[in-house]
């Protein structure tokens, strides 16, 4: 796995690597289809590989 | 068809339909140029179905979809705005209600300058499409390199 390019991962999925490489950097969030697929192609399940962040600003606990 | 097949041959449509708007021009015959167009967009999404190694995923179609909705945006309130003029200037806004009609003078929009008008329109249409697409783009990362 460790030889895995972004090139092939990008053929495997259909889609371009420049999709791949915004994916890794943050600036462009997949479409679960897209987030199925690529959690699919590592075997494991999507919250492994994404993380859910919340932007709403967090509500003050009383 | 290889990818960069169906650039040459967009290029080579783009400079058809330039000197088929000139001969249009000096035929005095506008019905040529508008029907070259729709066949040379016809012709170009055939040839994009041919491709067979340019891959159009969900962030392009993402790129894609913002540009345009923000052209068609500015595009409306411009095209509105130059429409209610026109209406005004129809209405002979000024001098409302209208005089009589023997005072009515309507100075319409001449057909000359409403085409110069559409070129401007076209103009902002492209700067504004191209701008917005860069912009997208560069926002998901189009141009980026990797670290290592």
């Amino acid at each position: 796995m460790n030889d895995l390019t972004q090139d092939s991962l990008a053929h495997a999925i259909g889609v371009n690597r420049q999709t791949i490489l915004a994916i890794e950097k943050g600036k462009y969030v997949p479409s679960l289809d897209l987030a199925f697929k690529i959690a699919r192609y590592f075997k494991v399940n999507v919250e492994v590989v994404f993380i859910y962040e919340d932007e709403t600003p967090a509500e003050s606990v009383e | 068809m290889k990818k960069n097949t169906f650039y040459l041959i967009i290029g080579c449509i783009a400079i058809a339909l330039v000197c088929t708007f000139w001969y249009s021009d000096e035929i005095h015959s506008p019905l040529l140029i508008m029907g070259a167009f729709i066949a040379a967009i016809a012709l170009i999404f055939y040839a994009r179905s041919r491709v067979t190694d340019l891959i159009q995923d969900e962030r392009d179609i993402t790129i894609t979809e913002q540009a345009m909705t923000r052209t068609m945006q500015v595009f409306w309130v411009v095209f509105c705005t130059f429409s209610i003029g026109a209406v005004a200037q129809m209405l002979q806004v000024p001098s409302f209600p209208r005089p009589p009609p023997s005072q009515h003078t309507v100075t319409l929009l001449s057909p000359r300058l409403i085409g110069f008008v559409q070129l401007g329109f076209l103009c902002l249409m492209i700067f504004l499409y191209v701008g917005f697409r860069i912009y997208y783009a560069r926002k998901y990362g189009e141009w980026d390199t990797d670290e290592e």
